[in-house]
């Protein structure tokens, strides 16, 4: 009895302490509204992304902020989880009035928080998300910088054939990033000629991958395309070294963290292949390299996990972007965000981001067209291939 | 031919494990009436406590591994004596309760303290794979494997020899009357739980090095155990047993040759089923605890 | 005296969004109503009936789906050649849908489930909610699995060509939640004061001696898990309405525990200890959002939840009662309906009495 009195109380005192916090102080920072997923089984990531948004804050704000003002980000944890990401949604919007917002990270969330833009007319840029929906669906406050997995296989293919794929196979997790990766590459490997063998899905908490890999074992193919996070990676390596599946690996998606992986997995990780979107480990090969070579000499500094890199950049360039945005809007208002950002032009860590139109006429979102890398593990070091 | 074999290798490698956190769950419930929401968490703390000797404190593995099972003990023995022992005699409901509260505190607790990035234990067994014709299995899985069987073992010896299994026994057949003879109830139920939270904690340490830790894993582990137990009959550690091993086969060959997507369904596909037509589990009947 | 304070708590909420101007306080609880109306659900089960079903958020996603999907339309491959096309309908359809759809399925739980009493009962009805979510996130020809079912459409009512309103915003959707709130919590009012009522409390109480005066065990519980599992069905469709967008995490574990927590926190087997409990944790998220990361909120409510059961064992609603009882006299009835919002004070201070026997 005692406790529950003294919690509500205090509860109370704190919604009151902070709703007059709330309204302090707002006339002079230009808040940019983050939502990541910092708790739940996505955290680590959404972490890395917050780490990067936050390099990208003390960079702008280190170089006289945007039209004078300095640049707030105000970071909500939507808990991993889509109900919790349309709460984070409105409580940015409508409780701490930012005028643009980064996010979701996952598909899932993206696509929960996309009702609320169209509600309120709150222009959003996504980072990581990789559904063809979020893009296609009519939503005129979206602009990604995040590549769809149909154009991550598209890139792929263009040097598919320097791997001499006769049949691959597929193990993904069992979401809309595992799912959307396995049909947009298949289509492209088929229309390479190439055959597919079986398509394997995973639970994301799954960690005996076994039954999977003894079917794909069996199934006789040369190339496993694997999509899902770093977590499941190490145990698809570690446990198709196991059954001695003499597939090649290859990691779809950009979060497979190859130090991680190398770490975690050892011998194991020997001769895989990762799809990345930054190479932290040649920004000098970068497109524009003192971008990458600032970010990541940024990010060890302040002595996050190097591993992270390939995940943080995506926040930073999300900043970079919306801050060019805003620039270009001359004021912070959200219509004139979402217009002005038809416009920009970013020296991104992944490379010049811009925005293409796709969906439907009249509400079109917007597309940056990404580069994608390839990397692998050669000798328990990461190198080009 | 070659894969069902390898899926049925893989089963049996597994179901050792499976039965040692069904054990433990049923020993529980079969002598305490509790449903233990905990276990899986027991299960987390396990691997996490491998972790912290054999990676942050470099101690040698082995010797962490009996760290693990003997802190999960402590930790068994904790929970039962904070939590459970002032509620003695209040409805299985309550105890249900209070078990999933300190559920969702002990897993949060560990996401503070070890954070949501995934950690790997590193061990010493070779990376090369044991190759049987056409079957290969990992040293680490036979090690795991090996000992899950000695537990077992230990724990039948230990309910069956012993004074102190002597007393479980009788309380779980009947409580008064083993009250009345002169046990000490008390003590019997802190052992039962400290035992049964200390099979658990082994099944996380033994698991922790194949698999990779992060704070959520205990909740596949906590359901599975629930459909292991409630296949073999709440209460009975041959069905726990017994349990173990089925679950593993089953699940294992419901994804090589039905679905991957399902593997997790089939457990509790079981479970439905085997209620409507058998509600007291498979294994059920005289053969409870013994 | 009594109705007077009815009315005015009515008056109180139907007012809320006149002076609430800061739209995000609605959003919290247009949330917190939802979630209310699914603890009330439970409550009938858990606090009426005495059993503890561990699955009840299959339910609430049973009537999210089937609303979402009605209102959606969908098409299934039946064989090569023939696909069962089935056209976009009304919202209120898709509602009524999800209210029929869950409560089916409340009935056939039923029927398997309450042959079994007691950890397996528990453990049937933990399984039914999962198998419900691995269908739903493998089932991708109906329910596209984890890409979810987004674009769902939010309620519109109207009189074709004259006039039409559109659930877009906070405030109509408070409303209609307010609305759904006030009915379920009269509904359940009404059937536990019924026969069927009586009989559920006195199988809760002593269940042999209850089927020794001939009341049918079985069939009780299964009307009460059909009442039950619509109306969580209805909170579903709210939901699915009011998010526009569904995924299977909405069958998480976790969302039965929150129900649970606010059962229990409340007061189960009261009228009025759902709607508390649900306040309590429909805002005490978002409150702690500013202060205290996830882990430690979810630490915090886990600790709640004990010390609650510890300390409480009977929740806030029936303490605060006895405690008005001991202070001012008789008339418990009067300190319930004045301690939490909801009307209908003579129910509620006959089943605290009922509460005040069984402690």
């Amino acid at each position: 009895m005692k406790t529950l009195i003294k919690s509500t109380g205090f509860a109370l005192a704190a919604a009151a302490a902070l709703g007059l916090s709330g309204t302090a102080g707002a006339s002079e920072a230009i808040k940019i509204g983050v939502t990541q997923p910092l708790t739940g089984p996505v955290a680590a990531s959404g972490n890395y992304v917050v780490q990067g948004a936050k390099i990208a804050e003390s960079f702008l704000n280190e170089s006289g902020g945007i039209l004078g003002h300095k640049v707030e980000l105000i970071v909500e944890d939507n808990k991993s989880n889509p109900k919790e990401a349309v709460a984070t949604a409105e409580k940015l919007i409508v409780r701490d009035k930012v005028p643009v917002l980064m996010g979701a990270w996952s598909s899932t969330y993206t696509l929960a928080v996309m009702p609320k833009l169209i509600e309120y007319g709150v222009p959003m840029v996504v980072e990581t998300s990789s559904s063809g929906k979020i893009t296609t669906s009519g939503n005129p406050w979206i602009f990604r910088i995040s590549p769809t997995s149909a154009m991550e296989a598209k890139s792929f293919g263009t040097k598919v054939d320097q791997f001499g794929i006769k049949k691959a196979d597929f193990l993904v997790v069992n979401n809309d990033w595992g799912r959307g990766a396995a049909s947009a590459f298949s289509a492209m490997l088929k229309s390479k000629g190439i055959s597919v063998g079986v398509v394997e899905t995973m639970d994301a908490k799954a960690q005996d991958l076994s039954a999977q890999l003894a079917k794909i074992k069996a199934s006789g193919g040369d190339t496993l395309f694997v999509t899902t996070g770093v977590e499941q990676i190490t145990l698809v390596l570690k446990q198709a070294k196991e059954q001695r599946v003499t597939h090649r690996v290859i990691t779809t998606g950009g979060s497979s963290s190859p130090d991680q992986l190398i770490a975690q997995a050892g011998a194991a990780a020997e001769g895989s292949y990762h799809l990345l979107f930054f190479a932290p480990w040649f920004p000098e090969a970068a497109p524009n390299p003192d971008v990458a070579k600032k970010f990541v000499d940024e990010w060890n500094k302040r002595g996050h996990n190097f591993a992270g890199l390939t995940e943080g950049f995506r926040g930073h360039d999300g900043i970079m972007t919306i801050a060019a945005g805003i620039e270009a809007a001359g004021k912070a208002e959200p219509d004139a965000i979402r217009q002005a950002l038809w416009g920009v032009k970013v020296d991104g860590v992944n490379g010049d981001i811009s925005f293409i139109k796709q969906g439907p006429a009249g509400k079109e979102s917007g597309q940056n067209v990404p580069n994608v890398y390839i990397v692998t593990i050669k000798d328990g070091k990461v190198a080009l291939p | 031919m070659d894969r069902f074999l390898q899926h049925l290798l893989n089963a049996l490698m597994l179901g050792g494990t499976y039965a040692l956190l069904g054990i433990g769950l049923t020993m529980i419930f079969g002598i305490m009436r509790v449903v233990n929401f905990t276990h899986g968490e027991l299960y987390t703390f396990g691997a996490y406590m491998v972790f912290f000797f054999a990676m942050t404190l470099s101690t040698n593995f082995f010797l962490a591994l009996v760290f693990a099972m003997v802190l999960g003990v402590a930790l068994g023995a904790a929970i039962e004596f904070v939590l459970l022992r002032p509620l003695r005699g209040a409805s299985i409901d309550t105890t249900m309760l209070i078990m999933i509260g300190a559920w969702i505190a002990l897993q949060n607790s560990e996401q503070l303290v070890w954070t949501g990035v995934a950690k790997s234990v590193i061990h010493p067994f070779p990376a090369e794979p044991v190759v049987l014709g056409p079957l290969s299995v990992s040293w680490i899985r036979i090690f795991v494997f090996c000992v899950a069987i000695l537990l077992i073992v230990g724990a039948h010896l230990l309910i069956h020899r012993t004074r102190l299994g002597k007393a479980m026994r009788s309380t779980f057949q009947d409580r008064e009357t083993a009250a009345l003879m002169g046990v000490n109830i008390n003590a019997i139920q802190t052992a039962t739980f400290a035992l049964g939270s200390g099979l658990a904690a082994a099944a996380g340490a033994l698991l922790g090095p194949v698999f990779v830790l992060v704070p959520s894993m205990g909740d596949m582990a906590a359901l599975k155990s629930f459909a292991i137990v409630i296949l073999g009959g709440l209460g009975s550690f041959k069905g726990a047993t017994l349990g173990g091993f089925m679950l593993a086969l089953v699940e294992e060959m419901g994804a090589g040759y039905i679905s991957s997507g399902y593997r997790d369904a089939m457990g509790f596909l079981i479970i439905i089923v085997v209620l409507i037509f058998r509600p007291t589990g498979l294994f059920a009947r005289a053969e409870r605890i013994g | 005296m009594n109705r007077w304070a009815t009315w005015l708590w009515l008056a109180f909420l139907f007012s809320i969004p006149v002076w609430m101007t800061n739209q995000y306080y609605l959003y919290i609880l247009i949330n917190a109503g939802i979630f209310i109306i699914a603890a009330m659900s439970l409550n009938l089960l858990l606090g009426y009936t005495g059993q503890l079903s561990l699955g009840h958020v299959a339910f609430f996603g049973i009537g999210a789906y089937a609303s979402a999907l009605v209102s959606l339309g969908f098409d299934l491959e039946i064989t090569d050649s023939y696909t069962f096309v089935f056209a976009p309908r009304p919202v209120w359809v898709g509602l009524l849908a999800g209210i029929l759809v869950a409560g089916f399925f409340g009935w056939l739980v039923g029927r398997i489930s309450f042959k079994i009493r007691g950890a397996y009962f528990v453990i049937v009805t933990i399984s039914f909610a999962e198998v419900v979510r691995l269908v739903a996130l493998n089932w991708i020809d109906l329910t596209e699995g984890p890409m979810a079912l987004n674009n769902i459409p939010p309620l519109t009512l109207g009189i074709p060509g004259l006039w039409e309103l559109t659930f877009w915003r906070k405030v109509p959707n408070y409303y209609l939640v307010l609305v759904t709130c006030i009915l379920s919590y009269v509904v359940i009012a009404r059937l536990v004061r019924s026969r069927l009522g009586r009989a559920m409390i006195a199988l809760r109480e002593n269940e042999p001696l209850a089927a020794s005066v001939g009341i049918d065990v079985t069939r009780s519980l299964v009307l009460a898990a059909v009442v039950s599992a619509a109306m969580a069905g209805a909170a579903g469709g709210l939901y699915t309405h009011t998010i526009r967008i569904i995924d299977p995490d909405v069958f998480l574990f976790i969302y039965t525990v929150t129900m649970v927590i606010m059962v229990i926190t409340g007061g189960k087997g009261t009228l009025a200890g759902p709607i508390v409990g649900g306040l309590i944790f429909g805002i005490l998220p978002e409150v702690l959002r500013e202060v205290a990361s996830p882990e430690v909120q979810w630490v915090m409510y886990g600790l709640i939840m004990i010390a609650i059961v510890f300390f409480l064992p009977d929740g806030i609603v029936p303490a605060l009662a006895s405690w008005w009882r001991d202070r001012f006299g008789a008339g418990g009835g009067g300190a319930e309906s004045q301690s939490e919002p909801g009307p209908g004070p003579e129910a509620s201070g006959t089943v605290t009495d009922t509460m005040g026997e069984r402690a």
